[in-house]
């Protein structure tokens, strides 16, 4: 397992998680897709409630494992303690670790990641073990399998909170049973011009799914990008949750396309005019906020999407959604920015990637 | 509650705004809003958070319990982390996989409602694979083969038969 702080960090910096290319399935309108596991040990205390000497005997057990398990042999491995906060932030920005992560005590807790960005593990969040996995379009199924191997690695060194009744045991009721959170996220631009996605999204509450925003709980809409995942974890299988998101997700899709279809024979001008413009304030910019620039390459997206521009590759949208964050900013130039000097690197990140 | 830019149609979207750093949220119906347009992507979502939702169905379930019976629960304490149901009520997170069995007549109630279920039907570790659940898990996939048979989901028939094999085969090994 590698573990150099300093080299970790540099090649993040300038790699690209392996689902950013934007090559999946129903890539125009699906993002990424997204799988999380939560995990208990038997009867120790959950982390919020675990003494110093539970978590680390959490930690310790868990990474002895990590370490001796050759499935991980590729992994990174960083410990929060070893952090400043601008980096701890910048792993979430790369969706490594999650915000409550950020906020934790940093003692005895670590995440390992594969080199390609696409899975990671997290000892001592909210559970004693989150495992999550990403994947570029519409692919569930193929991130279950992924994770469902990794919970059957880890699980050889460990004994998992279970029981018949209640499934795997979580610290929140919320997440006990699968303890699987499986999200995907959407890129509604049609469905918001057209005002359509107010009662989607009113319908999909009732249908028991949650919507967020780009970075996830308690986020606003942003740049036309919706995160939709299932809110019941607790009476059907694994299976049948990722069957009936995926289920869901197609019609959303099928009713995006349409829109969009609708949208480029009725209101071609307008949108190669948003397009087009979108496009010279991007690439002339001298100061942009991260909430201007989300909404600019949305809207520079949807001409890239109805093939209205075909100089811009999605896989560099879907780049710079991350390069603007403002930790990534701060590492990539080395040293603490305030707001404006922000805006100013982040101008010019953009000019010099589109 | 009614549009507050229309006041004549009934609100569907909350707006909110800071400006100068002072937030202010405002209550619109779908046509007021759509006067944004183009600023409609960046409208807050429904401020959705399950953890809240499950703080305020720990209260309103209190709310119907027999009076007399209410502090008798509270200073239930789960004999391994020594959370009481208490704390449980405030913050909506458990101690420990005990809490579960402590808290268990309490947490069914709140399981269905926030579930609708309280059966687990998922995933079960391999060590705990024993023999009992094993013939229930096959006699279980036996059942959707079936169902899947009839609806001709054949892809799905052949995925429930080799998961069948793989369990009768370990049964056998066993």
């Amino acid at each position: 397992m590698k573990k150099n702080k300093a080299e970790i960090l540099e090649r993040l910096l300038f790699s690209c998680a392996d689902w950013i290319h934007g090559k999946g399935p129903f890539s125009d309108v699906v993002i990424s897709s997204r799988i999380r596991l939560a995990r208990n040990l038997e009867n120790i205390p959950f982390p919020a409630r675990a003494n110093h000497l539970e978590l680390q005997k959490i930690s310790n057990l868990l990474n002895k494992g990590f370490q001796e398990n050759i499935v991980f042999k590729r992994f990174n491995q960083l410990f929060l303690h070893q952090l400043s906060s601008i980096e701890m932030r910048f792993l979430m920005e790369k969706n490594i670790i999650s915000s409550y992560y950020l906020n934790t005590d940093h003692a005895h807790r670590f995440c390992i990641f594969n080199p390609e960005e696409t899975l990671s593990i997290m000892v001592n969040e909210e559970d004693h073990i989150r495992i999550q996995s990403f994947s570029s379009g519409l692919q569930l199924k193929k991130i279950w399998k992924k994770i469902d191997d990794v919970d059957n690695e880890i699980e050889k060194k460990v004994t998992y909170a279970f029981n018949e009744k209640q499934g795997y045991l979580t610290t929140c009721p919320t997440n006990v049973g699968t303890g699987m959170r499986a999200s995907v996220m959407l890129y509604l631009p049609a469905l918001v011009m057209q005002n359509k996605i107010g009662d989607i999204l009113k319908a999909l509450s009732k249908l028991g799914y949650a919507v967020r925003g780009f970075y996830g709980e308690g986020s606003k809409a942003m740049g036309n990008l919706f995160q939709v995942s299932n809110q019941i974890t607790l009476g059907f299988s694994e299976d049948e949750i990722i069957e009936s998101l995926i289920k869901l997700c197609s019609k959303m899709i099928t009713q995006e396309k349409k829109a969009r279809k609708y949208l480029f024979n009725s209101d071609m001008e307008e949108i190669e005019d948003r397009t087009w413009r979108s496009y010279g304030i991007l690439k002339n910019a001298r100061i942009i906020s991260s909430v201007e620039a989300m909404e600019l390459l949305s809207r520079l997206r949807f001409g890239v999407e109805l093939g209205i521009m075909s100089e811009i590759k999605r896989s560099c949208l879907n780049q710079l959604m991350f390069l603007i964050q403002p930790a990534y900013l701060q590492l990539l130039f080395g040293k603490k920015l305030n707001e404006n000097e922000r805006d100013f690197q982040r101008a010019a990140i953009i000019r010099e990637k589109i | 509650m009614l549009c507050q830019i229309c006041k004549s149609r009934e609100a569907e979207l909350i707006l909110n705004s800071t400006i100068n750093g002072i937030k202010s949220e405002f209550h619109i119906c779908k046509e007021c809003a759509a006067l944004f347009e183009h600023q409609l992507s960046s409208l807050a979502l429904p401020q959705f958070n399950l953890n809240d939702l499950l703080i305020g169905l720990l209260s309103a379930l209190d709310f119907y319990e027999k009076e007399g019976s209410i502090p008798v629960y509270r200073k239930m304490i789960c004999t391994n982390c020594q959370l009481s149901y208490e704390e449980f009520q405030k913050t909506g997170k458990l101690g420990c996989s005990q809490c579960y069995q402590f808290f268990i007549e309490k947490l069914k109630p709140i399981l269905i409602k926030l579930q609708g279920n309280h059966q687990h039907s998922g995933k079960i570790p391999h060590n705990m694979i024993n023999a009992n659940n094993m013939r229930k898990e096959i006699s279980k996939l036996k059942k959707e083969l079936d169902n899947a048979v009839q609806k001709e989901e054949y892809e799905k028939a052949a995925r429930l038969r080799d998961e069948i094999i793989k369990y009768e085969r370990i049964n056998k090994v066993r």
